[in-house]
């Protein structure tokens, strides 16, 4: 069925979801205080002063630990959840597996509120650690989805192999099951780094006012002088999003190609 | 083709039984298995064959009975420390690793030197026809090699018991009737015991010494093909194996070894009593391969016996010609088949026809 | 030795394996998930008094949420909002998944999915903030189009609250209805439509009579996906909207952290998720019953 209308349609959703990712750079390099039309010429001057931010850099940093904490975390968390999921049959499993992957289909205020309320309850300090566990919590369903695909398609009769072929069910992990799930280990690491650093609820609430990427990009978006700056930052973030996203695919498909499956479609 | 019984046992299968939940998978299972036999597991989807081999591998417990093998219990040896290794449906070649480094995976805990394991994976590849493959990726074989890689990986640590669980069902019609041949072949060559799981009736006739029956998580009957084929102990061992008529028949009278029978259409015939298979209170039919029944031409004579019928159906096959022939004037059909050869002209539907057949051929279900 | 026998049987068994490798992950989100959701819960109907919990049942928090008019007109106005988010998302998604499905070669199609998803990656906060910029009294569109001289004076699209909500979380939750979309109208039998085209159908009859039908669990999936987290989004309705146009969220936040209400907040937090779990039944429901009908 070819009709140019549904192509017209579909190239300007595609203009509509890339506006704000193509004004970025636009406005970023743009040699004027207010972001709009017409564009004046180009400047460096916002870069510049981003990288002259000394809180940015300290946010810059608190994110970088915690999405690296929390990602470590969560893939780790996903592994064991993934593993279990598709191998084994035990009590209570829908119940297990509901809970582990509600954090996804629950508004993320609820999540952030309900771990707060008890936090403070028992007199947790609020601090960069506990902005890991929400992270940890709302990353986890996440690696565990992207694990659960990886783990699938793993042929059970490779690890029976192993182990027919004399090897200790912990060797088989080893030598067969963990070199086959790598890409897919790597892919669920990135997707949570990325899911991390974005994060912007839980960062805002379970901390203690350290500053965190996102909720510094948050405050300083109310400041019109200092949206360039903060546009300048987001060119940066996006280019490193898009990159780390082209590798994760990358791992993503060389694991299907590697267990020898077949490439059903991206992420989510 | 009878295999010898003086060989010692290797594998023997004391009343195991095996649930899955309320599922009654093994019903029972009794058995021995020889020595240096090509035994095979041959049962519809769902019969518990695969389960009963993968309960020698050590993959699935059993719920009782006993599994032996060379005259050890199996009870509580894991997968790992049996002396069996296995051929997968799937053949779980593993896709990270070269050919030489699959088929050496088992010799990681071996204390041979380096150089001998490397000689050694050669040797086995030279043993199934893929001298000099070492060095390929695995993923990159085709359906036939991933067969063979997945034969010298196991057959590379000397078992006392080779399992091969549908090895030849992913390949197509001319490679696996190819492969079954080099099967044999490799069997005689290394003498261990080979046990297959297959749902192929021809391919067990063909590749076995023995084969064990099996529907619904019972053994059927465990018997040589030819036994299997010629003497069938019940009509759906009969049935699964090969192609057999079955004609309605009375039983008249049996006395001193003999049974005498009124078979529709046939007349009435006197059976070897001692060779038929155990009464099952069924209500009695005799069963013919088509093979024993021959169509007499011109003025051709019945060595034994000979009865008059109708051609109803006639299905040309090249080399052979089946016909569905209704008996002496009854609505009994069997049917029959004939050799084509020269001068022998196939006959129309609506041929009256003489057929000859043989009371020893006959086997008598009830 | 019986003990003996049923501990060892209890350490083999599949089961107890499963639980073994599965237990961090699950002690992990009973501990920092289940509890404290269970927590909130007995908060909703205990009572706050000057920023502690007092063990005092009532259903009075309850009470308020639903009668109070300013809570109810918030709670209806978040609802209003994530449904109309909902259906804007998806109407605009649908005929995009289907070009992309029936229009696009197959060689191409992934590229495409990795198109539209790649947005989704991009910083969320900025993103929204973006929208800020663009939608704003002499923003980006204002002064595009007062460039180009198709309008006199700015059209300061932002001061319209929710309509600045709707188009700013359409966006944001774009790839979440195309996908689900896209994956129910990639299962529908190509036979099917040339069936319907061959028995006289015309082309739209047979989109309304089969291919629709057939691509209706992908539209109740995204229909759940969109609106469960709109419902709960935050950060929209604070820098879009300004803080003018609360949402639930704003309102948790307000009543948990500046009211220190830590009751009437859980109260809230219930409601939310009772919310979402009954929308989540109706649909799931409506799947069920448009899967059964094509049995």
């Amino acid at each position: 069925m070819k009709s140019p209308s549904l192509r017209i349609y579909a190239i300007a959703y595609l203009v509509f979801l890339y506006a704000p990712i193509i004004l970025l750079p636009l406005f970023a390099f743009n040699d004027s205080k207010v972001v709009q039309f017409p564009l004046k010429g180009v400047t460096l001057e916002w870069f510049r002063q981003m990288a002259g931010d000394a809180q940015l850099g300290i946010a810059v940093k608190n994110s970088l630990i915690i999405a690296l904490s929390s990602s470590i975390l969560s893939t780790t968390l996903g592994i064991f959840a993934a593993r279990a999921s598709t191998r084994f049959r035990f009590p209570a499993k829908g119940a297990l597996m509901g809970l582990i992957m509600l954090p996804m289909v629950l508004p993320e205020i609820i999540v952030a509120m309900s771990l707060l309320i008890v936090l403070l309850a028992i007199g947790v300090k609020l601090s960069l650690f506990t902005i890991i566990l929400g992270h940890v919590l709302v990353c986890t369903p996440f690696a565990t989805a992207i694990l659960t695909s990886a783990f699938q398609s793993l042929d059970k009769s490779l690890e029976e192999a192993a182990y027919d072929l004399g090897e200790t069910p912990l060797s088989t992990f080893r030598l067969i099951i963990l070199p086959l799930v790598l890409p897919g280990i790597i892919s669920a690491f990135l997707i949570c780094f990325t899911i991390s650093i974005d994060e912007f609820i839980v960062s805002n609430f379970l901390g203690s006012g350290e500053a965190i990427l996102s909720v510094y990009i948050f405050g300083q978006f109310r400041f019109p002088a200092k949206v360039p700056s903060m546009l300048a930052l987001g060119t940066i973030l996006v280019l490193i999003s898009i990159c780390l996203l082209t590798i994760a695919e990358y791992f993503r498909r060389r694991g299907i190609a590697k267990t020898g499956g077949k490439d059903t479609g991206g992420f989510l | 083709m009878t295999f010898s019984d003086d060989k010692p046992t290797m594998i023997e299968f004391k009343d195991v039984h095996k649930y899955y939940g309320d599922y009654h998978a093994l019903r029972g299972i009794n058995g021995t298995i020889k020595a240096g036999e090509f035994f095979s597991l041959l049962g519809p989807s769902g019969c518990g064959k695969t389960t009963l081999l993968r309960t020698i591998a050590g993959f699935e417990g059993i719920s009782s009975g006993a599994v032996l093998i060379d005259s050890k219990s199996m009870e509580g040896v894991p997968a790992n420390e049996r002396p069996t290794n296995m051929v997968f449906q799937s053949y779980a070649i593993f896709p990270h690793m070269s050919v030489a480094e699959n088929v050496g995976f088992g010799l990681r805990k071996d204390p041979r030197s380096k150089a001998e394991k490397a000689r050694a994976v050669e040797e086995a590849l030279e043993m199934v026809g893929l001298k000099g493959y070492g060095g390929r990726a695995a993923h990159a074989l085709s359906g036939g090699q991933r067969q063979r890689v997945a034969l010298a990986r196991a057959l590379i640590l000397k078992p006392k018991v080779l399992l091969l669980d549908e090895p030849l069902s992913a390949l197509d019609k001319k490679m696996r009737e190819h492969m079954q041949v080099e099967l044999i072949k490799l069997q005689r060559q290394v003498g261990i015991t080979f046990i297959l799981v297959t749902h192929d009736q021809e391919e067990a006739l063909v590749m076995s010494d023995r084969i064990a029956v099996m529907f619904d998580g019972e053994i059927a009957q465990l018997a040589d093909p030819e036994t299997l084929y010629r003497r069938p102990m019940s009509k759906k061992v009969a049935d699964f194996i090969g192609t057999m008529n079955f004609v309605p028949a009375t039983v008249l009278s049996e006395a001193g070894g003999q049974v005498e029978v009124e078979a529709k259409g046939l007349g009435r015939v006197m059976l070897d009593a001692t060779i038929q298979p155990p009464i099952k209170g069924e209500s009695p039919v005799v069963g013919l391969r088509p093979e024993t029944l021959t169509l007499l031409y011109d003025d051709q004579k019945a060595t034994e016996r000979e009865t008059e019928g109708v051609v109803d159906e006639v299905i040309y096959f090249g080399d052979m010609t089946y016909y569905d022939v209704y008996l002496g004037g009854t609505d009994v059909e069997v049917r029959l088949s004939m050799r084509n050869v020269p001068g022998r002209p196939i006959l129309d539907v609506g041929s009256k026809v003489r057929v000859a057949w043989s009371p020893s051929a006959l086997v008598l279900f009830r | 030795m019986q003990n003996n026998g049923l501990l060892a049987r209890i350490r083999r068994s599949e089961g107890a394996s499963g639980l073994a490798i599965i237990s961090p992950t699950a002690f992990y989100a009973i501990l920092l998930l289940a509890a404290p959701l269970v927590t909130v819960m007995l908060f909703s109907v205990l009572t706050s008094e000057n920023g502690h919990i007092v063990w005092d049942f009532s259903l009075s928090n309850y009470e308020t949420v639903f009668t109070h008019p300013v809570y109810r007109a918030i709670m209806l106005r978040s609802l209003m909002v994530s449904m109309l988010v909902t259906l804007a998302t998806v109407l605009l998604a649908y005929p995009l998944a289907y070009y992309i499905s029936f229009n696009v070669p197959a060689h191409r199609k992934s590229m495409w999915l990795f198109l539209v998803t790649l947005p989704f990656w991009t910083s969320y906060i900025i993103r929204v903030s973006l929208w800020r910029v663009i939608l704003g009294y002499n923003g980006v569109i204002d002064s595009a189009l007062m460039d180009l001289g198709l309008v006199g004076e700015p059209l300061n699209i932002l001061s319209n609250g929710v309509m600045s909500i709707v188009i700013t979380l359409a966006h944001a939750y774009a790839p979440f209805a195309i996908l689900p979309i896209f994956v129910s109208l990639e299962k529908v039998d190509r036979a099917l439509l040339e069936a319907g085209q061959d028995l006289g159908e015309t082309r739209l009859r047979t989109f309304w009579r089969v291919t629709l039908p057939l691509s209706m669990p992908g539209v109740i999936a995204a229909v759940l996906i969109v609106f469960i987290p709109t419902v709960g989004d935050y950060v929209t309705p604070e820098l879009i909207g300004g803080g003018k146009v609360p949402m639930i969220a704003n309102m948790i936040e307000s009543q948990l952290l500046k009211q220190r209400d830590q009751a009437l907040g859980s109260a809230l937090s219930v409601t939310v998720m009772a919310i979402v779990a009954v929308v989540s039944i109706i649909f799931l429901t409506l799947n069920r019953r448009f899967l059964g009908g094509q049995k």
